[in-house]
């Protein structure tokens, strides 16, 4: 005998399932006047949807945050004296780092402890900019030491000085930690970038 | 009371796993990613400090820092070589916001400037992603078929995936399967998710022997993480529902016995199981898992099935006492939840859910997309799970965190804003102070200089007199210039004296000094006349140096005022332009959460109409059973 009611009780049950599922695939429209190159757009409508007007407002706020940076940079480290320190690491298996202190001119300015994201951030080619700041032209000297555990687990500890001449235009410093194969130490230099 | 099924084909059944995303991120402890990024970019030499700082802040999903950065960065002109990749890591981080468009206006830009193979190759990728996101599947097929060398390892399994939905979308099963086989030759390379999808495409296109055996296979594989373990699930539930409606009850039992107790995909095992056994004729079994299901959560539909599936069994049994009061008391508990979905949806109107959830699922920054895991504070959140799952919800309570995240950002840099312009005006203050003392020493230095350049003017004469006459005497040194006064003084006396007889040796030693005093002179007059001409470059080089840095001065006099000026204006247009957007996001803000509150709303109100229905069905489950009793009594 056909029972309607457990007919019922399987479709709700088990229908909704297959409703689910398909939620989360992107119904099919219709398919845009064809251009190459075309990104796809809604049809025309007389207003836009709630979509559109988060998407607009979300660029919108992206490219006053850069107009902003921008004019961040411009009035607190004008080129003529701005100065940049980065860190970054080459391959690093040799050292795990812990912290960075730098001192520039004998003058602390950076000293940071890195979390685990931060260190495989650096590991996957991230450079870290480390100091933003203002400097005369002239020469300088950089100070940087660099603590964390070296080869066998053991505690190290390596600095690494460099004197450079600040130019007229924007100066950069890299510091580098890179593993020498041959010694199978960690190796700590300074690049300063023109 | 006969037992049956609604569903009517296997391939119907297994549709219900289909349609999962084949990289839905269930892990809780993976790490967040946002959509549509993150994969494809991979560890690399740097050769622009900045490139590498926005992918510092990149591979720490900080992606909002990320993207204004390089932003910033490539006002400055400071990513080269790396200008075309930032394009596509910009286009990547946008279309994790959501912001579509734009995102495929960068891509597109790309081919069409005509980038390096790879970039064109990825940007072709992600206009491919962006429209099938959009429901544009064949231009989707298109830009995946202009991909013509190696995308990076991450996204080439991404891609397959892609062009696998894209061709099951419109039923060619057998081509999806035939991309998804190339793609799993070596099961241990393979994702979980490749060879579910093929066993899918398997079984809808036909070959329902090779999709069964590979879904089996994946629904007894040993899993190492809770994504691996809930897609092991999902293959046993959609094997063992297909066996149920093919009516091998059997074997459909021993497949929904695979999925864990626990699992999300426990409630619709328990119920297929019960059903299962209910074919058998065993409703004893059923109730084994029936009433399991029926004591958890009721916003699940299939607990409310198990509710009134629990007295079904019991009638089967002939049990019918105990089936009518089961009746009657899911009748009560629907009613109680009905109550509760009520209170629910009051509490989803007046804010507090959106506002619970984003308490209690803290965001670092914007664009994050990781798991909804704690439900807000609010009367009978359990309520909750359901909606929390769906796609849209997801999808609108993203934008609601987005856009909070953005008005804070923006209430920070307007008090930023204030205090450039304070320290504007300071600076302004500080020089105005300076302005006069440093005109007055202007001034003095200027009248210094004109002194010097006429006393340059001097000695170029002299020179070039000196230069005339050839003798060194010019140029003479202080010793030399003693001596050329005493021999012209002693001449000079000789001449008054010439006609005494006794001084004629001395007359003759005196002729003598001055012949070796002019040879010394003309000797040493060559030298002499280069060093001087050496240091008169050298007096212009540095009066030309002051000049320039007098002019200078004067024209930073000019300068810094009109600079403190275009700063001025553009602290004041960038004010203004916060002061437009702040409330349109917050305006925004507010839509995005009504709009969120609806979507959730209406999934409680749809629970409510299932309970509705169910309770229909269980009074009329209920007015059988008294017509039963009431016969039998006759």
């Amino acid at each position: 005998m056909f029972d309607p009611f457990m007919l019922r009780v399987a479709t709700l049950a088990l229908g909704l399932a297959t409703g689910m599922a398909s939620a989360q695939t992107p119904e099919a429209k219709p398919a845009a006047p064809s251009a190459t190159l075309a990104v796809a757009a809604a049809p025309a409508a007389p207003s836009l949807g709630l979509d559109e007007r988060v998407q607009q407002a979300k660029s919108d706020v992206i490219k006053l945050n850069r107009d902003l940076l921008v004019l961040e940079e411009e009035l607190l480290f004008p080129a003529s004296t701005q100065v940049a320190l980065f860190v970054s690491m080459d391959v690093g298996k040799l050292f795990e780092l812990d912290s960075v202190q730098i001192k520039l001119d004998d003058k602390l300015v950076a000293n940071h402890l890195y979390t685990p994201a931060e260190v495989q951030a650096l590991h996957r080619g991230g450079v870290q900019r480390l100091y933003l700041g203002n400097l005369k032209s002239g020469s300088h000297e950089i100070v940087a030491f660099f603590t964390g555990g070296g080869p066998h687990a053991r505690d190290y500890k390596r600095g690494a000085t460099i004197k450079f001449d600040k130019g007229t235009g924007a100066g950069y410093v890299e510091l580098r930690i890179k593993d020498s194969l041959g010694k199978l130490q960690p190796e700590f230099d300074v690049k300063v970038w023109q | 009371m006969r037992l049956r099924f609604s569903l009517s084909s296997p391939a119907l059944l297994i549709a219900v796993a289909l349609a999962a995303p084949a990289r839905a991120a269930t892990d809780p402890d993976e790490v967040p990613r946002a959509k549509g990024m993150s994969t494809s970019i991979e560890a690399q030499s740097i050769k622009a400090l900045h490139y590498g700082d926005t992918l510092f802040s990149f591979f720490q999903d900080k992606h909002f820092s990320a993207i204004t950065g390089l932003m910033t960065s490539q006002h400055f002109n400071r990513l080269a070589p790396h200008g075309d990749e930032a394009e596509v890591l910009r286009g990547g981080l946008l279309l994790s916001y959501g912001v579509h468009d734009e995102a495929g206006q960068i891509f597109a830009s790309l081919i069409e400037k005509g980038a390096a193979p790879s970039v064109r190759d990825r940007a072709w990728f992600y206009l491919a992603k962006i429209r099938y996101q959009r429901g544009f599947n064949d231009q989707a097929e298109a830009a995946l078929a202009r991909i013509e060398g190696r995308l990076p390892t991450a996204l080439v399994e991404e891609r397959g995936l892609l062009q696998a939905q894209l061709l099951m979308s419109r039923n060619d099963y057998a081509g999806a399967a035939k991309i998804l086989s190339a793609m799993s030759s070596d099961p241990k390379k393979t994702s979980p998710f490749t060879r579910f999808n093929l066993g899918i495409a398997l079984v809808k296109s036909g070959d329902m022997a090779s999709g069964v055996s590979l879904l089996d296979e994946i629904g007894r594989a040993a899993a190492d993480n809770e994504e691996q373990r809930s897609l092991r699930d999902r293959a046993n539930l959609a094997l063992g529902v297909a066996a149920l409606q093919g009516q091998r009850a059997d074997e459909a039992r021993r497949l929904l016995e695979r999925v864990r107790i626990n699992s999300l995909h426990a409630n619709k095992a328990l119920l297929g199981f019960g059903w299962a056994s209910a074919v058998q004729k065993q409703p004893a079994m059923a109730l084994v898992s029936w009433n399991e299901l029926a004591g958890r959560d009721a916003s699940d539909p299939a607990v409310l099935e198990a509710r009134i599936a629990l007295p079904f069994a019991h009638a089967e049994m002939g049990a019918y006492g105990q089936s009518l009061k089961l009746y009657e008391q899911a009748v009560g508990e629907f009613d109680s939840e009905n109550q509760r979905l009520e209170a629910s949806i009051a509490a989803i109107r007046s804010g507090k859910l959106i506002e619970g959830l984003l308490e209690r699922n803290p965001a670092d920054e914007m664009g994050w997309f990781g798991n909804l895991r704690k439900l807000p504070e609010m009367p009978h959140a359990a309520h909750l799970s359901q909606v929390l799952a769906q796609h849209e919800f997801q999808e609108a309570f993203k934008n609601v965190r987005d856009l909070r995240f953005l008005e804070n950002n923006l209430a920070q840099w307007r008090d930023t804003l204030g205090v450039f312009r304070e320290m504007l005006e300071h600076r302004k203050a500080a020089y105005a102070a300076r302005l006069q003392p440093t005109r007055d020493g202007a001034q003095a230095q200027a009248a210094a200089l004109a002194d010097l350049r006429q006393r340059r003017d001097r000695v170029a004469t002299e020179l070039g007199d000196a230069a005339i006459v050839a003798d060194g005497v010019a140029l003479a040194d202080a010793k030399q210039r003693d001596l050329l006064v005493r021999v012209e003084g002693l001449q000079s006396a000789l001449k008054k004296q010439s006609d005494n007889p006794e001084i004629a040796a001395l007359a003759e030693r005196i002729r003598l000094s001055a012949g070796v005093l002019a040879w010394e002179l003309a000797e040493a007059y060559p030298a002499r006349r280069w060093t001087a001409q050496k240091n008169m470059a050298l007096i212009d080089r540095q009066l030309e140096q002051a000049t320039q840095r007098e002019a200078a001065l004067a024209q930073a006099q000019r300068d810094e005022p009109a600079r403190f000026e275009r700063f001025a204006a553009r602290i004041d247009s960038l004010a203004r332009q916060l002061e437009i957007t702040a409330p349109r996001v917050a305006a925004l803000t507010r839509e995005q959460q009504r709009a969120a509150e609806q979507v959730a709303e209406a999934a409680l109100v749809n629970q409510k109409e299932r309970l509705v229905a169910y309770t229909t069905q269980a009074r009329f489950e209920i007015a059988q059973l008294m017509d039963r009793a009431t016969v039998a009594k006759k």
